[in-house]
């Protein structure tokens, strides 16, 4: 895992969250580091027939069942491409983990609250709903996730 | 009121445990009437009285409130002062029940409104009350201490009584930090402890003197008040306290006062709602709006325990509205005594507000039932919101038990460190020796905190005799509860699932089951009626019995609603045996109930319990009689956390089945699928012993793509197989690369039924599920393992075809088959309709089976030949050794029984094997013409009942009757009588005599019905052998129109009793009625004489009964009927 980024800057620490970045297709994504439980590259799932075609199996984290989502497939995209870069983000959500299959991860970086906006209809594909704002960097932008509405089903 | 967690949690769960045990207590003292038990009476007092002293500490006015009513009346019961009336006990149960549910809504208990319960309880202790003391009742006092200091609105009923009796009253008051909690006291404990030597009357926290931050007075002081009365003398108190006298006051009348305030309104603890009730009347009415909306405001801010002023002067606020609103609603009022009004009364809020004098006058009048009703109508709308939130819950354990517990851990522990040790020094025998360890103190952790999880039964038994109790008085029956088992142990998750299906199952006993008492006499019954609900284990589960002894199902009625509600069709219907009508109460849309009452038709059929019992694996059994009652059984596994289970594979993933659910496991071979396997309509239904079972392909269900390795090169290809009993397909719809390899594969296969190999065995896990069974076609059967259910994701809650995952040992994880919803998603139309085929050609071979005539046969051996005989002319069998068989004259004999016994073999006369040479001789004694002969076979001789399928053409020949196939060998029926005639033909001289006498004297006629074949020419050939003649007919049909066509001819009728067309018995019948033919005689044949036979023969007016092959006794019989 990419190791955390410094912040200097002036603003009190609660104003800043620190997003865990990712791909998904060539969207880069980010979710606070805070609701992440852990990142794995375990990929020893269970299929599971008649299940949602986002869902990608369940898999057996430390005697606990974990349903891994396709993250691609989940926001209607198409499906995240199988290589080695693949990565597991398991997250809590309502009593329950929840991993989520991402192309590949990225930096942590950290967001200043008042830098990041209202996120546009759609980015790199993504429907905005899924997003509770944009930040911009010098390079890049970052959608950051609402991870409720992302695991909504 | 006080937000201490700990203690707060600790109060509620005592008081539940207190609550739990009252229901059942107050219903024994219920049926003990006048005779009460004192101590079980003492017992509901105390729990009352306990939940009223730690609600007064916790300000909780409404619970204290409510308690405090409660007690009053059981007092009254204890001192035998109050007769427990079924409707006193009815208020006591609803105000317990409220206490409960107040209980259980801790936080939000002080807003609700109990005046109703209070009110109903108040007259019920006024009730018994003198005149002058009814006022006590109602009646609430001040109490002024010497300090100016106010303890407020204590009953004076409490204080007479404590008086009348002799008792001191003293307030006491314990400081909350330096009295309790530096002394690492627990206020409840002190409670229990003061409860010893006296009663508690009232306790409560002044916060009043307490100040607060502002007023800069803040006393270190926070005081707990205790109004409690006791003989012990005031000398005594500050022992008996554990105080400085200072905070002992003893209560004189001096500093008693009437307080403003009166029962309806105060002691009934002020309650947000009714103060915005008093508000908006305020805004509406008064001009003094100001003021008392302050006040109001004032009161909401301030604790509950500060009620001192503020109620008196709202009381004043609102009686002002009340007199401006007197007139208005003087309409009403002249209806003062219909009971009608009174109900007003309590439902609109205005009046509510009434001063106290107006209600009490018009609740006087309001008998005891009344007032039930009014509390019903108030449970009913209350009643949703009461489940809302519940504190988390908490177990007890024995202590032993977790001594168990910290045992295994430290044991464990110890064979962990073994086995660390062990691997460090890779000592192979001392891993192999503590892992075996783990392995035993698994299973036992395993148990033992099951074992913590499990609960008495008891726990829903008991809320059965109220159940009963109430819906009986309701629908006007007369019913006892039996409740045995109750300290059967089930997992908690279970005990709390079960609830729900077995109120149901109990609610329709009581409803549909038992019937009114007339009409039980009626029916010869005992008025009461019975309801027996049992729990006991059996076979690694738990069982639960609910009989009644009402008037139990009516399959007939069933069936008509089924077909009715379009469940079923009439054809159907009339397929069901009886059993199976009563199950279809099971079907979902099924309802009995002729109108929809509440108490149990509720539009929630049985199928809702079944699905509920299904979901905790269990399964149900309905057994009834009409008239004489219904039994229910149902079968619960321990627990549901860890199940046995059979796992399967199909694909790459492993399943698992849970083993309640599987009833065996199939393994069809290649070379049998073709025969075994067949296609209804579109379903597959395999053959299981004469029964049709419909299959379901676990792959195709789940869609998942088949696959297989094939042999020559190991690489995975997607199977081809269309259907199970297609071993092969013809079609290749895959694309690219494969479709070269199958088109390969398929050119292999051309031609037919070439892939019989062992691997392409059929695997079948035959499971049921309710009133399903099927068989499931998986790729392979694994092992059977204990498996820890898990719960799936919310994302996979759709998906209905699992139960939850499990972890495997490779830390892999399966899914868990749910069995009943597999079906489900599988379309049980196609389903349903194989399993009626498949019921359809079952009943069609029995009834097959049945036209056909059934014989008891012998079976034995000639050398490697099977042979049979009939069992009816076997004497005996015997063994004797070889050496004690003599030749004499060319004969074998043995000595027997002071005589020589002839023996032959069945080489003699037949075309058959010679015996092989063994030292010990098998020998079947037959009884021929009074003699008796021995007949050498080889063992092993049986015994079988079967249907006679005789060929009589192809083995036919000297000495064998023909041959048929028993048990999958070809068996010659060996004919005893053509034996014996071969070999001693001078036995057979008597019938050649009789033979050519009759001849001479004009030869008799018998008319001959049999429908087999083979009897037709064997009887037949025994009767010509004698000179009769013998007309045949083939059923009773044809005999009957021979008959009438030439009865001149006929002497005697001889017939089979089963036939097609029209039977013996028919036949006979006819015979008897016409007056022409009836005074022939008719003898039955038959294979096999039951009691029942002969009964309904002699009532159709046979004559006589020969077993078909026992040519001697036959043949008499006829000579007999001829007169010969």
């Amino acid at each position: 895992m990419a190791s955390k980024t410094v912040t200097n800057t002036g603003t009190t620490v609660e104003n800043n969250t620190e997003l865990a970045t990712f791909y998904v297709g060539k969207a880069l994504c980010g979710i606070d580091i805070l609701s992440i439980q852990e990142i794995n590259k375990h990929f020893e799932v269970t299929t599971v027939p008649q299940s949602p075609d986002y869902v990608v199996g369940v898999l057996n984290l430390r005697g606990r069942i974990v349903t891994i989502l396709d993250l691609g497939k989940k926001l209607g995209l198409s499906e995240i491409e199988k290589d080695k870069r693949n990565r597991n983000i398991i997250v809590r959500s309502q009593d329950e983990h929840i991993g989520l299959m991402v192309d590949a991860i990225s930096d942590v970086v950290t967001a200043e609250k008042d830098k990041i906006e209202p996120a546009p209809s759609n980015i790199s594909g993504l429907k905005g709903r899924f997003f509770k704002g944009v930040m911009k960097t010098k390079t890049s932008l970052i959608g950051i996730l609402d991870i409720e509405e992302v695991l909504k089903d | 009121m006080i937000e201490d967690d700990e203690i707060l949690q600790m109060y509620i769960e005592e008081s539940l445990e207190h609550l739990s045990d009252i229901e059942s207590d107050l219903l024994t003292i219920e049926g003990d009437g006048e005779n009460i038990d004192i101590d079980i009476v003492n017992n509901v007092f105390r729990a009352a009285h306990s939940i009223k002293g730690g609600a007064g500490f916790m300000g909780l006015t409404t619970i204290k409130g409510l308690a405090h009513s409660l007690e009053n009346v059981l007092d009254l019961i204890r001192n035998k002062e109050l007769v427990p009336t079924p409707n006193r006990i009815s208020v006591l149960l609803k105000g317990f029940d409220k206490l409960e549910n107040l209980m259980n809504d801790i936080q939000t208990s002080n807003e609700e409104d109990v005046s109703e319960y209070i009110l109903a309880l108040a007259n019920i202790t006024k009730s018994s009350l003198s005149e002058e003391k009814q006022d006590t009742v109602t009646t609430i006092l001040d109490l002024t201490l010497a300090d100016g200091r106010v303890f407020p609105a204590v009953s004076q009923y409490s204080i007479e009584q404590a008086k009348d009796d002799g008792r001191y009253i003293y307030l006491v008051e314990y400081d909350l930090i330096k009295d309790i909690q530096r002394k690492s006291r627990n206020p409840i404990e002190l409670l229990e402890s003061l409860e010893k030597t006296g009663t508690i009357i009232d306790s409560r926290i002044d916060f009043n003197s307490v100040g607060t931050l502002n007023d800069g007075l803040m006393s270190t002081r926070i005081p707990f008040q205790i109004l409690f009365s006791s003989i012990l003398e005031p000398d005594m108190a500050t022992t008996l306290f554990d105080l400085e006298e200072d905070y002992i006051h003893v209560v004189t009348d001096e500093m008693l006062s009437i307080s403003n305030t009166t029962i309806n309104i105060d002691t009934v603890p002020a309650m947000p709602s009714r103060d915005v009730e008093v508000e908006s009347i305020v805004k509406t009415q008064v001009v003094e709006k100001t003021s008392t909306k302050q006040q109001v405001n004032e009161f909401d801010v301030k604790n509950a325990a500060i009620q001192t002023k503020v109620p008196s002067k709202k009381a004043d606020a609102s009686s002002n509205v009340i007199a401006s609103s007197e007139n208005e609603a003087a309409a009403p009022s002249q209806h003062k005594t219909t009971p009608k009004v009174d109900f007003d009364v309590q439902q609109t809020p205005t009046i509510k507000a009434k001063p106290a004098v107006t209600i009490h006058k018009k609740q006087e009048i309001a008998s005891d039932n009344d007032i039930n009703d009014n509390i019903n109508a108030n449970e009913s709308d209350s009643g949703n919101a009461m489940n809302m939130s519940k504190p988390m819950g908490s177990l007890r354990v024995n202590v032993n038990l977790l001594d168990t517990l910290m045992n295994l851990a430290g044991e464990l522990v110890l064979s962990r460190n073994q086995l660390i040790q062990g691997i460090n020094s890779s000592n192979a025998k001392a891993t192999e020796l503590s892992s075996q360890r783990i392995d035993m103190i698994t299973s036992e952790l395993q148990e033992a905190i099951m074992r913590t999880r499990m609960q008495p039964i008891a726990n829903v038994f008991n809320k059965f005799t109220r159940v009963v109790r109430d819906l009986s008085q309701e629908l006007g029956k007369s019913i006892d509860l039996i409740i045995e088992g109750k300290e059967v142990e089930l997992d908690k998750t279970i005990i709390e699932a079960i609830n729900d299906p077995l109120t149901h199952l109990i609610r329709n006993s009581v409803d549909h089951g038992i019937e009114l008492p007339n009409i039980r006499e009626a029916a010869g019954k005992k008025a009461t009626g019975k309801i027996v609900l049992k729990a006991f284990h059996d076979a690694g589960q738990v069982n639960i019995m609910i009989s009644d002894d009402g008037k139990g199902l009516d399959p007939d009625k069933i069936a008509a609603v089924a077909v009715k509600k379009g469940l079923m069709s009439e054809q159907q219907v009339s397929e069901l045996s009886a059993k199976e009508r009563i199950d279809l109460i099971l079907l979902p849309g099924f309802s009995t109930a002729e109108k929809v009452t509440d108490v149990s038709g509720r539009g929630v059929g049985m199928d809702v319990v079944v699905t509920n019992l299904a979901k905790l694996g269990g399964i149900i059994e309905i057994e009834s009689k009409t008239g004489r009652g219904t039994d229910i059984q149902i079968k619960l596994p321990l627990t549901l956390a860890i199940i046995p289970s059979q796992i399967i594979s199909v694909g790459n993933e492993k399943y698992a089945i849970p083993q309640v659910n599987l009833d065996e496991l199939l393994r069809i071979p290649a070379s049998q699928v073709k025969e075994r396997i067949e296609k209804v309509g579109d379903a597959d239904v395999v053959r299981l012993r004469g029964n049709l079972l419909p299959l379901l392909n676990l792959a195709q269900v789940l869609g998942i793509k088949k696959t297989f390795v094939h042999p020559d090169d190991g690489i995975e290809y997607p199977d081809q197989r269309q259907s199970i009993a297609d071993r092969r397909s013809n079609k290749t719809d895959q694309n690219g690369k494969r479709e070269s390899v199958n088109t390969t594969v398929a050119y292999e296969r051309t031609g037919t039924d070439r892939r019989y190999r062992a691997a392409s065995a059929i695997n079948i896990a035959v499971v049921s599920a309710g009133t399903h069974k099927y068989g499931l076609v998986v790729d392979e059967l694994k092992d059977s393992e204990e498996i820890v259910v898990k719960p799936l994701g919310r994302h996979l809650k759709k998906c209905s075809g699992y139960a939850g995952a499990t972890i495997m040992g490779d830390g892999k994880v399966a899914l868990i088959l749910d069995v009943s919803n597999l079906a489900q998603m599988a379309e049980l139309t196609t389903m349903a309709e194989a399993e009626r085929t498949a019921k359809a050609a079952r009943a069609a071979e029995e009834a097959r089976e049945k036209a056909r005539d059934k014989a008891s046969l012998l079976l034995f051996k000639n050398g490697p030949e099977h042979c049979a005989a009939p069992l009816n002319l076997v004497e005996r069998i015997e063994r004797i050794p070889v050496s004690s068989i003599e030749n004499v004259s060319g004969k074998k004999v043995v000595q027997y029984r002071g005589g020589a016994l002839p023996l032959y073999e069945l080489s003699q006369v037949a075309n058959v094997s010679k015996l092989p040479q063994t030292e010990q001789q098998e020998i079947i004694v037959f009884t021929v013409k009074g003699r008796e002969l021995g007949l050498m076979v080889t063992p092993p001789v049986d015994a079988v009942e079967i249907s006679l399928d005789i060929d009589d053409s192809t083995l036919k020949q000297t000495g064998i009757n023909g041959s048929m196939i028993i048990d999958g060998h070809t068996t010659l029926l060996v004919d005893i009588f053509d034996v014996v005639k071969n070999l001693n033909p001078s036995w057979f001289e008597d019938e050649k005599l009789a033979a050519a006498e009759m001849e001479e004297a004009g030869q008799k006629v018998i008319l001959f019905a049999e429908d087999s074949a083979f009897f037709r020419n064997q009887v037949k050939g025994f009767m010509t052998d004698e000179g009769y003649s013998v007309i045949t007919a083939e059923d009773g049909e044809i005999a009957w129109n021979l008959l009438k066509e030439r009865h001149n001819e006929v002497d005697l009728v001889v017939t089979d009793l089963e036939m097609p067309n029209m039977d013996g018995f028919e036949l006979t019948s006819r015979i008897k009625k016409d007056p022409v033919l009836s005074h022939f005689k008719v003898i039955a044949l038959t294979s096999l004489a039951s009691d029942a036979h002969v009964k309904r023969g002699k009532e159709v007016g046979i004559d006589e009964y020969e077993i078909k092959l026992d040519r001697e006794n036959l043949m008499k019989l006829i000579r007999r009927y001829m007169n010969l």
